[in-house]
């Protein structure tokens, strides 16, 4: 068994590579098949499948990662000096023509890290709201859970002024969540923006968001509209905004890695672009 | 052509064990062993649908017969149904396209060979998993013991209230996981199209079964996540406690037929167009014309592409859209008619003033578009939505939809194993028993589906278990069944001629019908890697180019 990219012997008997013969495929598949089927058994029928479709796809994973594994075969009446034969198009790194816009972002980590610190500080301003004009903390993290919780739009307004345990639970992860997904939203539009990206993720993406929250509350989370001040979500957006963004900033770019094979971005390889 | 050299064979091995064959087989990744394996398996659940309708029309055949029971009838026309659709039509179309496109378009194997192997295996666990309900999904008293709620599934029938049992769970998580399948595979197809073609093949050059088999995997990756996020729902309200189409709460029932007829027509066209393609590879070559109208071709499968996409409610007249979306969805079906219309005359059109040779693959492709027209006009007469009305969930559809599908598709599928079975064996099959095969399946044929349509229009439901003396269907249900067995002689015949040429069968050589693609270039059957260079094409008939240099294609392109 050789990787596909070396060269052979260009002497008789000539070698043929195909793809090596696996049985993870197989196994992947009968996996995947007593997963649903536990359903209408029994839950370790499910179990058994997890475990068989995990066996599967890690050997699957390992057999073409870094390179696809391949066997060759002998023949006997070819005239035919074949130079490598090549399994799939070779990836060329080569500067690319057209521009890649954005050709720097932010570590992905530095998102992560932005959106803990946008938390944070929305959940401070949010919670000032909550204390300040409503008199309970808990209102408006109980109004967040409303988005994943039904019950919540049916609550009593002291229910809604109360603790209740399952609905902080809700309301956190939902908030960090979120937080993730525009932090990681983050790190990649704010190198685009022009010259001022705090500015931009700081208030103008705010305002913009606000404006669909408006919107589209009333379908999202009819219970936390009734109760909304639009003056403090705004507050608490662009607490959020210059928080992430200004963590996010502080991170040196790097180069994006479109065109870089897989093993060349988890830097199991060396990379052969020029551009890195 | 250059360098398309024919290629060499592998070095003699020591004979192998039965359990090596079945160890070779089972961990392949190579997209001919693959699509073997997909048009054998498809093989075999025809066989068991196949067997599923005798009974059926056993039990139909005189009026107030009890051969079978009613429960047993249910389970039987919904078995049938999904059968025949999911794990026989589908499997064979897409194990031919496995097995033709890396040949065709001159590449060494699919773009993702375990990806290939993996939609295949979830084929047939998915296809068992249906199956084993027969075993499985006994245990609570009186629930059935197979799926009984039709192919189509139609809530609240398959709501707990009326469907007890586990009997729809198992149709759904069957349907479910070979519906992975084909997604990968659609993506498999795109992928080999697209980015593997050999130098000199410009996407018009391509053999128009490519273009069939791109279109088709577009509609599958359109239209199965539809079934697939409807039975996930499904299964949501069954063993879940949802409530998506449960119309006592605030489900719906009739979002059910839309997700479902969103995906179940599309599909009538993936099943039929790699017939289409089919039809377009075996005529030029038994014509020994070019394919006319090639662009034109090209077009109208693109377009029905798109247009299938908008045709679903006309599945739903009688479900009471409305006047103006009735309108709109008999419209778009007319509107499908020309792109297939411009297909027939093209068709057509080959085979005029060509020298044609009616060996069996060209019987079929003939008896194929003699059966389809029938099936497409019928098909524009239920998109009047009046004559819907009327006709609606009665035997005249039972008979449109089999002309569509088995005088289509199904006799698509015979012309296409007697073309390309010479190259995937090495073994000419017998053209006296291929002409037997193709009268018996072509007068049974005829014998079981016309008279569908005269028992239709005198009022006969489908899905009914039995029916009363007195209503004028006996005679046309008595003929529907006698061509039962004339079509099971057919496909008896078959399977001998199969058995028969690959023991003792005439040696088929690399091109035995003298044809233009690439794969006849390669040897019968072709080695693993296909070709020993990668071939370069100047035009739509490489093979042609090679053996007329003084006059190829590429000087009309």
């Amino acid at each position: 068994m050789k990787p596909a990219h070396e060269d052979r012997i260009a002497e008789p008997p000539y070698l043929r590579a195909i793809p090596r013969p696996t049985q993870f495929p197989l196994v992947t598949a009968f996996g995947c098949t007593l997963l649903f089927a536990g359903i209408v058994t029994h839950p370790f029928v499910s179990i058994v499948g997890a475990l068989c479709a995990l066996v599967g796809i890690i050997g699957w994973f390992k057999e073409v990662f870094p390179h696809e594994e391949t066997e060759e075969i002998p023949v006997v009446d070819c005239d035919v000096p074949l130079d490598a034969i090549v399994l799939a198009p070779k990836v060329v790194h080569a500067t690319p023509k057209r521009r890649i816009v954005p050709e720097e972002i932010h570590p992905y980590r530095s998102g992560f890290y932005g959106a803990i610190a946008g938390a944070v500080a929305m959940a401070v301003v949010a919670c000032l709201w909550g204390v300040l004009d409503e008199g309970s903390l808990w209102m408006p993290i109980n109004l967040l859970a409303g988005m994943l919780v039904p019950s919540v739009g049916t609550a009593s307004l002291d229910a809604l002024k109360s603790f209740d345990l399952s609905w902080t639970i809700a309301a956190v992860c939902l908030h960090l969540c979120m937080s993730v997904m525009v932090g990681m939203i983050f790190v990649v539009a704010l190198p685009m923006m022009p010259k001022r990206p705090m500015v931009a993720g700081g208030i103008l993406a705010p305002i913009l968001w606000t404006g669909v929250a408006w919107a589209t509350l009333h379908v999202v989370n009819p219970a936390l509209e009734q109760h909304i001040s639009w003056a403090w979500f705004l507050g608490s957006q662009c607490a959020f905004g210059i928080a992430c963004g200004s963590i996010i900033t502080k991170f040196n770019r790097v180069r994006l890695q479109v065109g870089m094979s897989l093993a060349t971005r988890l830097e199991v390889e060396q990379s052969e672009s020029p551009r890195s | 052509m250059t360098h398309a050299s024919e290629s060499s064979t592998p070095a003699t091995k020591t004979p192998e064990s039965f359990w090596e064959i079945v160890g070779r087989w089972s961990m392949s990744v190579d997209h001919k062993k693959l699509g073997m394996m997909y048009v054998g398996a498809g093989l075999i659940f025809f066989l068991v649908g196949g067997l599923e309708a005798a009974f059926m029309r056993l039990q139909l055949a005189q009026a107030n017969l009890k051969i079978i029971d009613p429960e047993t009838f249910n389970q039987l026309f919904t078995m049938h149904g999904t059968t025949m659709v999911f794990l026989v039509g589908m499997p064979i179309l897409l194990g031919f396209g496995n097995y033709l496109l890396p040949l065709m378009v001159g590449a060494r194997d699919m773009a993702f060979p375990r990806l290939n192997a993996f939609g295949f295996w979830l084929f047939i666990f998915g296809g068992l998993l249906l199956y084993f309900s027969y075993i499985g999904s006994q245990g609570l008293y009186g629930a059935p013991s197979a799926p009984d709620v039709g192919w189509f599934a139609y809530a609240p029938l398959t709501d707990r209230t009326f469907s007890r049992g586990n009997s729809t769970d198992y149709w759904i998580l069957g349907i479910l996981v070979s519906g992975f399948g084909s997604m990968t595979t659609a993506i498999n197809f795109i992928g080999t199209i697209l980015c593997m073609r050999c130098p000199g093949m410009t996407l018009m050059r391509m053999p128009i079964m490519a273009w069939m088999m791109l279109v088709v995997a577009a509609l599958v990756l359109v239209a199965i996540p539809v079934l697939t996020g409807a039975q996930i729902m499904l299964l949501l309200d069954r063993s879940f406690g949802a409530h998506f189409f449960d119309p006592e709460t605030t489900g719906s029932a009739v979002l059910w037929q839309h997700l479902f007829w969103f995906f179940g027509h599309p599909e009538v066209y993936i099943l039929i167009l790699p017939a289409f393609g089919f039809v377009s590879e075996i005529l030029p070559t038994f014509s020994r014309k070019v394919l006319f109208g090639y662009p034109l071709m090209v077009a109208a499968t693109v377009s029905i592409g798109f247009i299938s996409l908008g045709v679903w409610a006309h599945h739903m007249f009688v479900v009471g859209l409305g006047p103006v979306l009735n309108s709109f969805f008999g419209a778009m079906t007319f509107l499908i008619s020309v792109p297939t219309g411009i297909k027939i005359f093209n068709w057509i059109a080959t085979m005029w003033g060509g020298r044609l040779r009616f060996a069996t693959p060209m019987l079929f492709a003939t008896g194929f578009i003699a059966m389809f027209v029938i099936g497409g006009l019928t098909g524009i007469m239920l998109a009047t939505v009046p004559l819907d009305w009327q006709l609606s969930d009665s035997y005249f559809v039972v008979g449109h939809f089999h002309y569509v599908l088995f005088g289509g598709t199904v006799f698509g599928i015979f012309g296409a194993l007697f073309y390309w079975f010479p190259k995937a064996t090495g073994k000419m099959l017998s053209e006296r028993l291929g002409k037997w095969t193709f009268w018996l399946l072509f007068i049974g044929f005829t014998m079981t589906f016309m008279p569908m349509h005269v028992s239709g229009v005198l009022g006969m439901p489908r899905r009914i278990y039995t029916y009363e003396a007195d209503r004028g269907w006996e005679i046309w249900n008595l003929i529907t069944t006698l061509g039962v067995p004339v079509q099971m002689a057919g496909v008896a015949i078959f399977l001998w001629n199969v058995v028969k040429s690959l023991r003792s069968g005439e040696n088929a050589g690399n091109n035995p019908w003298d044809a233009w693609t690439l794969e006849w270039s390669t040897t019968s059957p072709p080695p693993e890697w296909n070709f020993d260079r990668i071939p370069t094409v100047t035009s739509a008939r490489p093979l042609w180019d090679s053996a007329h240099p003084e006059d190829p294609d590429a000087h009309y392109e």
